[in-house]
């Protein structure tokens, strides 16, 4: 809600979309797939750009649309990516498409995270499940622009090691100097030599110091409840938390109706909000 | 002011339906009463008593109204999908396809005539999401182009039904915002008033044309206009009900008799909550659609997850009182209902949405003994 960015899209008509190719297909978990895509008109992506937490509407024409987080780092925009979980009719028919097929995408929609606001801090990333897939974009930011910020925190936790996603990218955080990366998962099996243990016990054993610092989480309702307490426990005020939100969604411009909180859009005023403009709204989570 | 007489009337509408599309109230053959806007043709008759059974709002915002049409081709239209695809060892499939959009198409221009204040205010009250003046919000090209090209022409009220309660508001049976020309009725005709220079323009043409002269000048006095049921202090309820939006026994109580079955929204002229889903023509190509949803429905907010925010009536008749009552007041500047009384008149379970509106201001000030 912070950050207003505009940038990136100059379309007389919000509601239609622009041709896009699927360039690769990456498995992520069992049902979770990245899909790398690209516009078709170049002048499309000449004219594109967005910055992390932004969210997108991925169409498979004849299928539908639907929203999601812009998974990529947005410092690369010829090519990007969304992570979709296969929930519903449209996930299923996007859980179906191969390099070469064509999709069509209105991006970017929605507010960023306001990590211009957040410089000289230090973050603290709290994931889960699908929940990575926005944070892992403004991961991407933070260490592209890594000089900018102080300690850099990420907890990433999955039911299982199969379900945790981004395995390369995982690889690569977890041998960073300037990252400090546990990746958790919920119950200990034979396959998984590393952390054990739901995200918010986890983020409190780590016990990350609220000291100028910002926390941002994402992932399952239940999941976000029960961290947003952990980080009150640990000593962050509501206006250091950061999270972005997910609902049905449809029009993704504010108008559709159906994803407000009181007065707010999360298509437009979010999805990210800090828990202090959560808490100024209605509770109907 | 100027006049016409009824006799008139049919000779205006042959002018205007010379260069638009023209639209008037009908009595419906067989429907015991049911008035309906419907396309006007030459010597049609006129309903010019009572309201309409649905709104004038689908002049602007159609039931399903096409956003695009789309077809796919053979033949990939990415070449860097195809380059990239290649190096990452996933060449694009065997045949590939083309996916392109079809250009916006034109709409026909519209005069709607016989329309009731309530429902031209309505358009007015949907010009501040749809359509700001100013061009300092989101403008939708499929309202927008129907709207430039729309005309209204009101009747003003001077009898109403038990439902009618447009006097609760700033509008009432003879408001001006959304009409270009206002009919006042009188004996044998109408008191025309020219609102807009779109309407003051019908008015000129005819004095321009050199014969048979539909308006001519009248001291006829405008009639005395409806006197609707009124609730009071429906302006405060923007900063009132966010004080008892948690209180959900309260919003179970009062709207207990509520089926969900969304008629309400169908038939509300500033209602605009809508569906976007996609239809194929065969294999080939397809359409993209734009519908009427109604926040009524259970399905409206259901994740694919199962999870639903707005599980029960309660929690989504709580939020359709609150967005027309405060959430869009307080975004659009305007209240998000006209005071029609179809909502009323409609409902099967007799559910009237007055008495939620003084239940809720009455419980907000802590006056209720709700």
């Amino acid at each position: 809600m912070s950050t207003i960015a505009q940038a990136g899209r100059k379309a007389t008509d919000p509601l239609r979309p622009e041709p896009a190719t699927v360039i690769e297909v990456i498995p992520e978990t069992p049902n979770i797939k990245t899909l790398r895509v690209a516009f078709d008109d170049p002048a499309v992506t000449e004219a594109f750009s967005f910055l992390p937490g932004q969210i997108g509407q991925l169409s498979v024409p004849g299928a539908g649309e639907s929203t999601f987080a812009i998974s990529s780092a947005p410092s690369q925009t010829d090519v990007f990516e969304f992570s979709v979980m296969k929930a519903g009719v449209v996930t299923s028919a996007i859980h179906e498409l191969g390099a070469g097929d064509p999709v069509a995408i209105r991006a970017p929609l929605g507010c960023a995270f306001p990590t211009d606001e957040w410089k000289g801090r230090n973050i603290v990333l709290v994931a889960g499940g699908i929940g990575m897939a926005p944070l892992r974009s403004l991961l991407y930011h933070l260490l592209d622009n890594r000089a900018d910020y102080g300690g850099l925190t990420l907890i990433y936790g999955a039911r299982t090691p199969d379900d945790l996603c981004f395995a390369s990218d995982r690889d690569d955080w977890r041998h960073r100097a300037d990252l400090d990366f546990t990746a958790t998962i919920d119950m200990a099996c034979s396959i998984w030599d590393g952390c054990v243990g739901l995200v918010p016990t986890v983020l409190e054993e780590r016990a990350p110091s609220p000291e100028n610092s910002v926390a941002v989480t994402c992932g399952p309702p239940i999941m976000i409840r029960y961290a947003l307490e952990s980080l009150a426990r640990l000593g962050f005020r509501e206006e250091q938390v950061y999270t972005t939100l997910e609902r049905r969604m449809k029009c993704g411009i504010g108008i559709c109706g159906r994803c407000n909180l009181g007065p707010k859009y999360v298509c437009t005023d979010g999805p990210v909000f800090s828990l202090a403009e959560l808490n100024g709204l209605p509770d109907e989570m | 002011m100027r006049f016409i007489t009824r006799e008139k009337i049919q000779d205006l509408l042959e002018a205007l339906a010379s260069e638009a599309e023209v639209w008037a109230p009908r009595e419906l053959n067989g429907s015991g009463g049911s008035i309906m806007f419907e396309r006007w043709r030459s010597g049609d008759p006129i309903a010019f008593e009572g309201v309409t059974t649905l709104s004038a709002k689908d002049m602007v915002l159609p039931r399903t109204e096409k956003l695009f049409g789309f077809r796919y081709t053979a033949g990939t239209g990415n070449l860097l999908a195809e380059a990239l695809g290649q190096s990452a060892g996933q060449p694009a499939k065997e045949k590939g396809e083309h996916l392109s959009i079809d250009p916006a198409e034109p709409v026909a221009e519209k005069v709607l005539f016989g329309v009731r204040a309530c429902d031209a205010k309505a358009l007015d009250v949907l010009d501040s999401l749809f359509n700001r003046a100013d061009g300092s919000g989101y403008e939708d090209p499929g309202y927008r182009s129907r709207r430039a090209g729309l005309t209204v022409i009101t009747i003003a009220c001077t009898s109403c039904d038990e439902a009618c309660f447009c006097s609760s508001f700033d509008n009432g049976p003879a408001e001006k915002a959304g009409s270009d020309l206002i009919f006042y009725p009188v004996d044998t005709g109408f008191l025309v008033e020219a609102v807009t220079v779109r309407g003051e323009k019908i008015l000129a043409r005819d004095e321009a044309a050199k014969s048979g002269q539909l308006f001519e000048e009248s001291m006829l006095q405008p009639p005395a206009l409806a006197e609707t049921a009124r609730v009071e202090g429906t302006a405060d309820m923007e900063t009132l009900l966010p004080a008892i939006f948690a209180d959900l026994d309260f919003w179970e109580r009062s709207t207990a008799s509520c089926i969900s079955c969304g008629f309400c929204t169908y038939g509300c002229p500033t209602c605009h909550c809508f569906n976007i889903h996609d239809e194929m023509r065969g294999d080939r190509e397809g359409e993209r659609l734009r519908s009427w949803d109604a926040c009524m429905f259970h399905i409206y907010t259901q994740e694919a997850s199962g999870h639903n925010p707005r599980p029960t009536p309660a929690h989504r008749y709580r939020n359709r009182i609150n967005h027309k009552f405060s959430y869009y007041p307080e975004n659009q500047g305007q209240i998000l209902c006209t005071g029609c009384g179809r909502c009323i008149r409609g409902c099967p379970a007799g559910l009237d949405i007055r008495e939620v509106m003084t239940a809720a201001l009455a419980h907000a000030r802590g006056q209720g003994s709700t």
